[in-house]
């Protein structure tokens, strides 16, 4: 595991700055939600006035913003799932390409170690990095509704946590696979980061408008939608499903590409 | 016992032609020297030896072991540095050589230091404030460091001055006396006749020969240019001397045989000007395709 132990060294600035980042956003967003809760009235009269679409796009038709957890998930939980999911594409996108861009790949590879065992470690590291940083966003959010002093129901609180670590694993899984057959770093984060944002689009679209409702099949952000998983307690069994397979395929072709390519700098 | 076993190896990127039909093989305890121009396929050899890239066609064999099969068994016994080497900007000499150790589970700082000493090299600069030369020696010591087998060596000269290469040359001397098998290739011809026992000449992505230094010196040429100073030297004939061509009252010829004789044909003439050099390589193999 010695490239693990490298990688996590490598990555630790950037997972600190993340973490603290985000974090601190989503701890000082909850400290707003006492005077929130307060003017509910004042707010719902606001919302009313704001445009439908706009409502329906952050689902504060179907929450309420007086409730900590619906407060959270049409405020606090876009920043996890967007800037987070930016985070992860990073991540995985440098973790194998950087390597080759700075055609260090050539040590690696002459050290007794496979390919395999190189894809393990460093999808190791993705894997613990971002672990780590929705572990401490969890621990900051949990931190910040004590401060709001709210009350909520843990088991909400808890799946709004895990879904966008699996949100996150998809994009870096995605943005791995890439790295694994392309050599430029900036590309793969290009591609990777356009996917990020065009997903993301076609969500606030499939829920804006109800001609385009199908294409929220397509979109990873709907699989961890925190409207739904507020309201139906838990994650859709099929969303789940289809997240762990695109991880897993996404893992798998990785080994096998990189196994197989010709690696020259 | 064959260290390095050479079968028919091919390799094609694309269309692209990248060596053809390779075969020949290195015994133990040799220096071996492998020559050619740029871009004649040496590199690619030496990459598909360590399986960073798959052959198309034939095969090879490192340790009498598969080199597509058992690479990860045959890379615990080899080190290689590559033509130019790059490693972690963020990390120091020490931490680069230390991270490279760990991958064989053998930790011998006072070997570090050791070599470092000889290189000239400080074991605390950061990689990013070495220069190529520098990182030559970074390169040379990750390689030894593990005590392997096999070094494998891909123009390892470039980017060193002249003491630290005589000093390059005696750690190889005594690796081999340690009985390391040595595989280094070079554009460079002088270099590897005076550490190698045996030399294979590539081009184009061909082999051309394997020969014993022994035979390559005996049928060593030189190139000399003669400038004379009348043109009266028009009558300027020696035997041994081949093609010769003329511009003005300067002479240049490919010269085989005792240096003694052209000295005294030279003092004979009316010279004005000499020159006497190494023939580049690919006018070494000019003389081999006349063969």
């Amino acid at each position: 595991m010695i490239i693990l132990k490298r990688e996590m060294n490598r990555n630790m600035k950037a997972l600190i700055i993340w973490t603290l980042v985000i974090s601190g956003i989503t701890i000082l967003n909850l400290m707003m939600f006492p005077e929130v809760a307060e003017q509910q009235s004042a707010i719902d009269q606001l919302i009313k006035q704001m445009p439908e679409s706009l409502i329906k796009a952050f689902g504060m038709d179907r929450l309420s913003m007086a409730d900590p957890l619906g407060y959270y998930a049409t405020k606090g939980y876009i920043m996890i799932i967007l800037f987070g999911s930016i985070y992860a594409v990073m991540l995985a996108g440098n973790m194998l390409s950087k390597e080759h861009n700075e055609k260090t790949i050539e040590f690696i590879l002459s050290k007794p170690i496979t390919r395999s065992g190189i894809v393990t470690q460093k999808l190791l590291a993705v894997f613990i990095n971002l672990l780590i940083f929705n572990l401490a966003i969890t621990a900051a959010n949990y931190l910040g509704f004590r401060m709001a002093d709210a009350e909520f129901d843990m088991n909400i609180f808890l799946l709004l946590s895990v879904a966008p670590f699996l949100l996150h694993l998809v994009f870096a899984s995605i943005s791995f696979l890439l790295s694994s057959q392309m050599k430029k770093s900036r590309n793969i984060v290009s591609i990777s980061l356009g996917l990020v944002f065009v997903m993301y689009f076609i969500d606030i679209m499939s829920s804006i408008s109800g001609e385009l409702e199908n294409l929220k099949y397509v979109t990873p952000y709907e699989y961890v939608d925190a409207v739904e998983i507020v309201i139906n307690k838990s994650i859709n069994t099929t969303y789940l499903g289809i997240m762990a397979g695109v991880i897993s395929l996404c893992a798998l072709a990785s080994y096998l590409i990189y196994r197989r390519r010709d690696i020259a700098v | 016992m064959a260290v390095i076993e050479l079968q028919k190896l091919t390799k094609y990127y694309g269309k692209h032609r990248g060596i053809k039909n390779i075969t020949f093989d290195i015994k133990e305890g040799e220096i071996f020297g492998f020559i050619g121009p740029n871009g004649a396929g040496k590199s690619t050899t030496i990459r598909t030896l360590l399986n960073f890239i798959y052959p198309s066609g034939g095969k090879a064999f490192i340790f009498g072991k598969d080199v597509v099969k058992d690479s990860l068994a045959i890379r615990r016994d080899i080190g290689y540095l590559p033509s130019e080497v790059y490693y972690y900007d963020d990390m120091r000499v020490s931490d680069l050589l230390r991270y490279s150790q760990a991958f064989y589970k053998k930790e011998n700082s006072r070997k570090m230091k050791e070599l470092a000493d000889r290189l000239d090299l400080n074991l605390n600069k950061k990689i990013e404030d070495l220069s190529f030369g520098n990182k030559k020696k970074v390169g040379i010591i990750q390689a030894m460091l593990h005590e392997p087998k096999l070094l494998i060596l891909d123009e390892p000269t470039g980017g060193l001055d002249p003491l630290i290469r005589n000093a390059f040359f005696e750690l190889l001397k005594e690796e081999n006396d340690r009985g390391a098998t040595i595989f280094f290739s070079s554009h460079i011809l002088s270099e590897v006749e005076s550490m190698c026992s045996r030399v294979a000449i590539i081009k184009e992505g061909e082999l051309i020969k394997v020969e014993t230094i022994e035979n390559l010196i005996r049928e060593q040429f030189k190139k000399v240019t003669i400038t004379f100073s009348s043109q009266k030297g028009k009558t300027f004939k020696i035997e041994g001397g081949k093609k010769p061509e003329w511009s003005g009252n300067t002479l240049q010829l490919l010269y085989r045989g005792e240096m003694k004789n052209m000295l005294q044909k030279l003092n004979e003439a009316e010279v004005k000007d000499l020159l006497i050099e190494e023939p580049s390589l690919d006018e070494v193999f000019m003389h081999y395709y006349e063969h």
